[in-house]
């Protein structure tokens, strides 16, 4: 079979074809089919079953602001998923409350998703609502105004621009909160 | 048939037969050559970034967001594929014993090429950006990556299609191979991707970065050294069949692995599970690559002392043998929890992408720009010169940010220690990172100012 490769291209072709689609299929088209959580939004109202809450969609202004991290390239310094790890779920937790591991029904409405690969920064899975929108003004102007030895460039055309500044706070103060993990509504605005 | 590939071919492939035109190879060559020069300044800058956060961070299109995706792109698509490519439209029109079918399409190819680089230069740092890792480029951007892939494709297989030797060399299946696999790995990656969300689109995202490096950069890479080892050191080939192991394991195994991006993420188990085991399973695809150009090398290693392009090469397989063991080495859980999200990871990247990848389209540049021109290479010495800036700056830059990362990884699986604290540890590595990165550019300098001066006729000294 292989051997019919030396000397037949159409042959050639057709077998790197025909093994690159057995992986290709089994591991794009399947996956989604066998595991339906990756498309139903998370929901959950009895606190028996655990944690509760809704995904629902961004509205306008969280829109503009997802728009604005993509833009910046938030995504490459900064993570959004909190990793079966419990290193990830205490360190990403908040006032003694861990973090609920990230799971894929809290991003079906991600379009383009921002899981990321690379944690310069925090990350950022279960941000919203741990700062209040004037420490993030701050932050934006310059981090290391608040903290010493940060490496994150200063984003002055952001946090001078009220519009902009607006929308991308209030997709930050979203982030996570698919999940009500904050014991009494403890987030900050 | 195996004993007509391994002696008479390779070693003295029937060069004088055919006159051949290299056009299409020269400017795909040329521009690919500046573009590693280009956007080796903005590699240097971000790395100066890391340390002096805030250099150039007042004014938008230069911050650290912009950059990066530039940087990528531009070494991924600016240089490198655009190299390898060049290197294509030389070595198949050879290995077939026929000219290259059409050089109008091939010049028509590398005009679009360069719209296309110009085209994400400016969208980049527009903050045009899709937000996805390698596929950040818009989507009019990659309608024509795709048009300019076809027009690559169709020049190839047509020249494959009218060869004059029945029996193909393993380079051209893997340049065959790695235009077949681009065409569905990229339309998944760029196009597929629009119509899904969250997890899904992350799967999606993962198969196509994954295989980028591993069905478009690996192919056309082990192309170039399955063609230039022999060639450069006048050996033929160890093994036909142990070639035939390493291509057609590849073809099986490489697309099963994209899930271990996401190893202890938002995506299933059983998923994570699989990618681990056909990860682990590249060691097969690997080693018979491996063995078989070192087996090639066996009483020739001599030749190194003269020849700079057969250094890049087996310096290039050295730096692949490494990459691919670390690659299934972290897609094991319990490695994966240290070294994933962390400085490790850049330095895997750049060993792959940079140490292997860059090392083989350098030693192709070097090898084929003065058969090209008729002329003897501008320096010997300043090509000596950049293999060693690019060599210690090299593993300057792996090995700092390996034992980097390792540190920060462990760091993090503490969660007493402040985040904080974990970046400012890691300030001393991101220095001779820095270092490393201007040894690098240095030895980039050189090998651009060697080529171009060659190309220019700077030295008129007639070839050898």
């Amino acid at each position: 079979m292989f051997q019919k490769a030396d000397n037949n291209a159409l042959w050639a072709i057709g077998l790197s074809l025909a093994l690159f689609f057995i992986g290709g299929i089994l591991t794009t088209v399947v996956p989604p089919l066998v595991d339906t959580t990756w498309a139903k939004p998370f929901e959950n109202h009895d606190p028996a079953k655990g944690i509760t809450g809704k995904v629902v969609p961004l509205n306008d202004l969280q829109k503009k602001g997802r728009a604005i991290y993509v833009r910046e390239g938030c995504w490459y310094c900064h993570t959004q998923q909190i990793r079966t790890l419990l290193a990830d779920t205490k360190r990403y937790g908040w006032r003694g409350v861990d973090a609920p591991i990230s799971t894929p029904d809290e991003f079906v409405y991600d379009d383009p998703h921002m899981f990321g690969t690379k944690r310069t920064g925090p990350d950022l899975a279960r941000v919203g609502g741990k700062y209040d929108e004037q420490w993030h003004k701050t932050h934006f102007r310059n981090p290391r105004d608040l903290v010493k030895g940060s490496v994150m460039p200063p984003y002055p055309w952001i946090a001078n621009d009220p519009a902009e500044f607006k929308a991308l706070v209030a997709y930050l103060q979203n982030l996570g909160r698919g999940k009500d993990w904050r014991p009494a509504n403890d987030y900050e605005k | 048939m195996q004993a007509q590939f391994s002696k008479a071919e390779v070693a003295s492939a029937p060069e004088g037969a055919v006159v051949h035109d290299d056009a299409t190879a020269k400017w795909f060559l040329i521009s690919s050559v500046t573009y590693f020069f280009i956007v080796g300044i903005i590699a240097v800058i971000i790395a100066a970034k890391f340390v002096w956060p805030d250099l150039m961070g007042t004014m938008s299109w230069l911050t650290y967001g912009r950059l990066r995706p530039l940087h990528v792109n531009g070494m991924l698509f600016g240089w490198l594929l655009a190299a390898d490519m060049g290197l294509a439209y030389y070595v198949i029109p050879r290995l077939c014993g026929v000219k290259l079918w059409s050089e109008k399409l091939g010049l028509a190819t590398a005009i679009l090429w360069n719209v296309i680089i110009l085209g994400a230069v400016v969208t980049l740092l527009a903050g045009l950006n899709q937000g996805w890792e390698y596929a950040e480029l818009p989507w009019y951007l990659d309608i024509l990556v795709v048009v300019a892939w076809i027009m690559f494709g169709v020049n190839i297989l047509m020249t494959v299609a009218s060869r004059k030797h029945q029996a193909m060399y393993v380079t051209i299946w893997y340049t065959m191979g790695c235009i077949l696999w681009t065409a569905f790995v990229y339309l998944t990656g760029n196009f597929a991707t629009l119509f899904t969300t969250g997890t899904n689109q992350a799967n999606l995202n993962w198969m196509y970065v994954h295989n980028a490096v591993g069905l478009i950069f690996t192919p056309i890479g082990l192309a170039i050294a399955y063609y230039f080892i022999p060639r450069a050191s006048s050996t033929p080939l160890h093994s036909h069949k142990l070639s035939m192991v390493g291509f057609w394991s590849l073809a099986f195994v490489y697309v099963w692995t994209g899930a271990h991006h996401m190893l202890h993420g938002p995506i299933s188990q059983w998923l994570q599970t699989i990618s681990i085991a056909f990860s682990v399973m590249l060691l097969i695809p690997v080693w018979a690559v491996v063995y078989n150009l070192f087996a090639t090398m066996k009483g020739q290693w001599h030749q190194l002392r003269e020849s700079v392009p057969l250094r890049f090469l087996m310096s290039g397989v050295v730096f692949y043998l490494l990459t691919c063991f670390q690659g299934p080495m972290h897609s094991l859980r319990t490695v994966n929890a240290i070294v994933s999200k962390t400085d490790w990871i850049p330095g895997h990247a750049h060993m792959a992408v940079l140490g292997c990848f860059s090392f083989f389209a350098i030693a192709g540049t070097y090898f084929v720009m003065p058969k090209i021109f008729g002329k003897a290479l501008h320096s010997e010495a300043l090509a000596n010169w950049s293999y060693w800036l690019l060599m210690v700056g090299g593993l300057g830059f792996f090995v700092t940010l390996w034992l980097g990362g390792f540190w920060q990884g462990w760091q993090w699986n503490n969660w007493s220690i402040p985040f904080i604290d974990t970046v400012i540890a890691l300030r001393p590595i991101w220095l001779v990172r820095f270092v490393s990165g201007v040894m690098m550019f240095a030895g980039i300098v050189l090998f651009a100012y060697n080529i171009l001066a060659t190309a220019l006729g700077a030295d008129e000294r007639a070839a050898a």
